[in-house]
């Protein structure tokens, strides 16, 4: 067994409607490992934010979640689908083994708690009782992720920080228990194009310092080519394809992958027309035993594809596909 | 520095709007057709005495009535300020004075109403918003509509037919014979301020539940509570610390809105009830044509409320952080 | 080799199932896709119907309003009929079986006598039926203001009446002090406790949209004096108010002028709260990306107004103005319930309360407060229904 943080396995989330019963999570399994950052990729609504939330348990109550999902606690695993829904096992697994940056800093924070009150809270919570120790550690934490003057800072409100600032913050809450897996949900989407570039730069470093593995879950394959080692990609609820970032970026193998790096605009690349995938995502509920992407693939065999699902199989060492073609150049292109 | 000017602003705004309260009242008070020598006439005649259309002019211009509307208005304006707001045609008395005997029991209803609607509605909401759609919820939703579609005084009259029914005479009034003298009559006193005070609150506390749950259901979809759950915090910590300190603010800069409310409902239960408030008082000037008093009456009733709201606004200083972002909103 | 046969031998079997859940499946997508293509009004209309309070609130209130406009022919009685004779008379019992006898729907006729308060006691006297008759000749009336007739909906035969009695009526909820029927009262009543509402919120809408959309969407000096008068009205307590204003209604003048001074009275006082509602609507839409697109094509503003604001927020008006009848409906039936709403000769709800002031009428007359009922039932369907539009207002959620 290698030195997984978390190992997910079969998770499946369903969502029962007024409609009907929706999955938007079918048998998802991926693992991530000390020191190792797997990024997860797919459309809004395929599924991920979903996924990485039921590892801390704190998506609603409607959302049953089942398989299993394997954290790594003082060396054994633990199936965090076992504990009680809120309860306080899971509880002192969340912000202090397990934590999560958010996609929008400026709602992240309540506006009516300093932000060092709200960061120190999670000190207070899994570290110390020390209201004057606690106080510490988040200044030192503050000034780690790079806000200047944190003594300053520690004492304001979320309405004075600015965007860039707001996720440095978050960062610092994320981390000032030092978790072994942290979860960025799309950390950078809010915020201008160089801090971005600022902010994933730290991710990088707090990893090294700290060897966490992190999940990165982003809809944008420029950043996962710049911190990911491994990729994990996402359609309609399933992971179709994951690998090494070399081995998904050099050999897509699922037709969906090779549809979302046909739609990134390379610098240099010339003026070609950027590729898009045509049709809609459909809606995960009542789905019928056919490869999710059916409807969609411009490769689809119309006999094999429609019947059955494919499952996730090792092409090369470490990279999964969930579809029937061998390689790219299988397998005609229809042209619709 | 910045909450400094806010509390001014806001000192200098109530005081406007009282200016524009007491214009606004002066006019009401002139509405009806025919002035305060009308009626006097009217009733010198009924005495039997001989009134002439000169003696009618004369008093006009003793009591100034057939001066332009401003002049009026400024001259009542400067009695209000100096303390002198007129006599009481009908109980021939000085507003001031008449006002001051029932003032007093009118802001204790009103206090004992608005902190009971707090202490019921505070607790049912919060419990209905963390239940949602379970059978508690729908109870307390059920008992909210049936309160807020029952009129104020009919629940009144019903609750005092039922006193009447089980202890065999209708609580009335609000003090027993002889005023409060010893530990008894402080009973019966307690005693004859249950039915008002549920009468009052109840249609407040069902609209403040209904409100409060709302805000609740709202806040709990905030990304800051997925993220502050993501620390580990406790769902009661979440609830108690951060949710109830957020719908905190709707609630205190609803109080102005609560006292009109409890207006509302206090003058019309205290008329059926025969409560010594404002509120009989205000109907028999208002019957009476007692243009000074039912002025004086709307006048402390609105001015209560603006200092509701002032006190409100006051304290959303002390509690809000975001003042300046609060001000660009409104 | 396998795979081809397993292929053949699910072929037959497939395409029973295809034909059969083609139609199926397809009907269920074109419905979904219905579902996501509809308009914003027939999603809140597919809503709305889901929601069974806010179903049955509407079919009650229909009710109520047609009630309202044929009161004259349903009600047995006219506005001014009265019967010194039956003055505060139970509720009538409606027989059918007379002597052993089926012989249709009766009264019977009363005996009355005094108690030791001198308080009429109503006895059935069994010895005479008093048939009742269905489309009846009775006093006239008007429906809608047009239409003349003197047909009611049911009555009772009075043609065998002995020489100098009071003609028997039939009174569904008993009568009050003044021999009058309740029912025939609570129906002429809900003419005016039903629609001073519906003109008064309607008029404060009116008011509301356009001063609130000018105080929201040009700001500035204009907003400031705006929010300043809306925060002196709503300073006022609003029954004191309504009771100050409607205490300047001279006395003496018509009926109708009567209720259009009410009526505007009501819609005075509550269009600031509205008001506030459509401003701060309007500033929110304001900073939409969409209006700020709307502008850079150069479209008027009037148009933005029009075509892209006020839609934006339309369904959440209604929302607003439906809860807001209730609280018309109440003010309406305290304000007659304290004299200084309608007046006689008019009746309201309202007015017929008027009679509840008293703890003893109450416990010998408990009938009076039926009209409770019907207040609480107009303000519960008027809450259900804005409860139920709302949520509809919302499709997705």
């Amino acid at each position: 067994m290698e030195n997984y943080v978390v190992n997910v396995e079969d998770l499946s989330i369903s969502i029962k409607m007024d409609e009907g019963i929706l999955t938007p999570v079918r048998n998802v399994r991926f693992a991530v490992k000390e020191n190792e950052t797997l990024g997860l990729v797919g459309e809004s609504g395929c599924g991920k934010s979903l996924t990485s939330k039921a590892i801390l348990g704190i998506n609603d109550k409607k959302c049953k979640a089942t398989g299993k999902i394997n954290f790594q606690v003082d060396g054994k695993m633990l199936n965090l689908l076992d504990l009680k829904f809120g309860g306080s096992e899971i509880r002192s697994i969340r912000g202090k083994m397990a934590s999560m940056i958010f996609q929008e800093p400026m709602s992240s924070f309540s506006p009516l708690f300093t932000i060092g009150h709200q960061i120190s809270e999670s000190v207070r919570l899994h570290i110390t009782k020390d209201k004057k120790k606690a106080k510490d550690i988040t200044i030192e934490a503050m000034r780690k992720v790079g806000i200047s003057n944190p003594e300053k800072r520690y004492n304001q409100y979320p309405h004075e920080f600015s965007g860039g600032m707001l996720q440095r913050a978050l960062i610092a809450m994320a981390l000032v228990c030092n978790p072994k897996l942290l979860i960025a949900d799309e950390p950078t989407t809010a915020l201008d194009v160089t801090i971005q570039a600022q902010i994933l730069e730290l991710m990088k470093e707090l990893q090294k310092e700290f060897k966490m593995a992190i999940l990165f879950i982003t809809h944008d394959l420029g950043t996962v080519a710049k911190v990911c080692d491994r990729v994990a990609v996402m359609y309609l609820g399933r992971i179709v394809e994951i690998g090494s970032v070399m081995d998904i970026f050099k050999n897509p193998l699922h037709p969906y992958t090779r549809g979302l790096l046909g739609s990134v605009h390379k610098i240099g690349g010339g003026r070609e027309r950027l590729f898009s995938i045509e049709g809609t995502v459909p809606l995960a509920m009542n789905l019928e035993n056919k490869c999710g992407f059916y409807d969609r693939c411009t490769y689809r065999d119309d006999v094999k594809c429609s019947q059955v699902d494919p499952c996730l199989r090792e092409v090369e060492d470490g990279h999964f596909v969930a579809c029937y073609l061998d390689s790219p150049s299988q397998g005609k292109q229809n042209t619709r | 520095m910045d909450k400094l000017s806010y509390i001014a602003k806001r000192l200098l705004l109530a005081f406007f709007t009282l200016l524009m309260i007491s214009f606004v009242v002066f006019f009401v008070i002139q509405l009806p057709p025919g002035d305060f020598v009308d009626s006097m006439v009217t009733d010198m005649i009924a005495q039997g005495e001989t009134v002439t259309e000169a003696d009618i002019e004369n008093l006009r211009t003793m009591y100034g009535t057939n001066r332009p509307f401003m002049v009026q208005y400024v001259d009542w304006l400067k009695g209000i300020v100096t303390g002198d707001w007129g006599t009481s045609f009908y109980y021939n008395q000085s507003v001031l004075v008449k006002i001051g005997e029932t003032l007093g029991t009118t802001l204790l209803i009103s206090l004992v109403t608005l902190v009971v609607t707090y202490l019921i509605a505070i607790p049912i909401a919060i419990y209905s918003a963390k239940h949602q759609y379970q059978i508690g919820d729908y109870i307390f939703t059920f008992i909210g509509f049936v309160g807020l579609a029952v009129p104020h005084f009919l629940l009144a009259i019903l609750l005092m037919y039922l006193s009447y029914k089980w202890t065999g005479k209708p609580l009335m009034g609000l003090f027993p014979e002889g005023g409060i003298t010893d530990w008894a009559s402080f009973v019966e006193f307690l005693k004859r301020l249950i039915i008002p005070t549920i009468v009052i609150s109840l249609s407040g506390a069902c609209g403040l539940i209904r409100s409060i749950r709302a805000q609740m259901l709202d806040e709990q979809e905030k990304p800051y509570v997925l993220c502050t759950r993501a620390k580990g915090v406790s769902e009661q910590t979440i609830t108690f610390k951060y949710e109830m300190r957020a719908i905190l603010n709707p609630i205190v800069s609803g109080l102005g809105g609560m006292i009109s409310g409890i207006f509302n409902g206090s003058t019309i239960t205290a008329i059926v009830l025969m409560l010594p408030t404002q509120g009989p008082v205000l109907l028999k000037a208002l019957q009476s044509q007692d243009v000074y008093l039912s002025g004086g009456i709307l006048l402390i009733s609105a001015t209560l409320v603006v200092i509701g709201t002032l006190i409100s606004d006051l304290l959303l200083a002390v509690l809000d952080p975001r003042i300046k972002l609060l001000e660009e909103s409104k | 080799m396998s795979q081809e046969k397993q292929k053949k031998d699910l072929a037959p079997n497939d395409t029973l199932l295809n034909e059969k859940e083609l139609k199926k499946l397809e009907k269920k997508r074109a419905k979904q896709e219905k579902y996501y293509t509809s308009s914003q009004w027939q999603l809140m209309g597919r809503k709305l119907i889901r929601h069974k309070l806010a179903v049955i609130s509407f079919i009650l209130l229909t009710l109520l309003y047609i009630g309202a406009i044929f009161a004259g022919f349903i009600a047995p009685q006219g506005l001014e009929d009265f019967s010194a004779t039956y003055s505060n008379a139970p509720p009538s019992k409606i027989h059918f079986v007379h002597n052993g006898e089926f012989i249709g729907p009766f009264v019977y006729d009363y005996d009355i006598t005094y108690d030791k308060f001198q308080n009429k006691v109503y006895v059935e006297n069994k010895e005479k039926p008093y048939k009742i008759n269905f489309f009846v000749k009775g006093s006239s009336y008007k429906i809608l203001g047009i239409f003349k007739s003197d047909i009611h909906l049911f009555g009772v035969d009075n043609s065998d009446l002995p020489e100098g009695k009071d003609k028997v009526n039939v009174m569904l909820f008993g009568a009050d002090q003044l021999g009058r029927d309740l029912f025939s009262r609570i129906l002429i009543g809900s003419q005016v406790s039903l629609t001073v509402p519906l003109v008064g919120t309607f008029m404060s809408f009116i008011l509301a949209i356009i001063i609130g959309g000018i105080s929201g969407y040009y700001g500035g000096i204009v907003d400031t004096i705006i929010q300043r008068i809306i925060e002196v009205i709503s300073s006022f307590p609003t029954l004191p108010l309504w009771m100050a204003l409607s205490a300047a209604i001279p006395a003496g003048i018509s009926v109708t002028k009567v209720y259009i001074f009410i009526t505007i009275i009501m819609s005075l006082v509550s269009w600031p709260g509205l008001a506030r509602t459509v401003r701060s609507k309007f500033l929110s839409l304001k900073k939409e990306d969409y209006v700020l697109a709307a502008k850079l094509a150069g479209v008027s503003d009037f148009k933005i107004i029009i075509k892209h604001l006020v839609p934006g927020f339309m369904s959440y008006l209604i929302v607003n103005l439906t809860l807001g009848i209730p609280n018309m409906i109440l003010g309406e039936t305290s304000m007659s319930f304290l004299g200084l709403g309608m007046r006689a000769p008019a009746t309201s709800w309202g007015v017929l309360l008027q009679e509840c002031q008293s703890i003893s009428n109450i416990a010998n007359c408990p009938w009076k407060l039926i009209p409770v009922l019907f207040v609480g039932t107009a303000v519960l369907a008027f809450n259900f229904l804005g409860d139920g539009l709302r949520d509809a207002a919302d499709p997705y959620k």
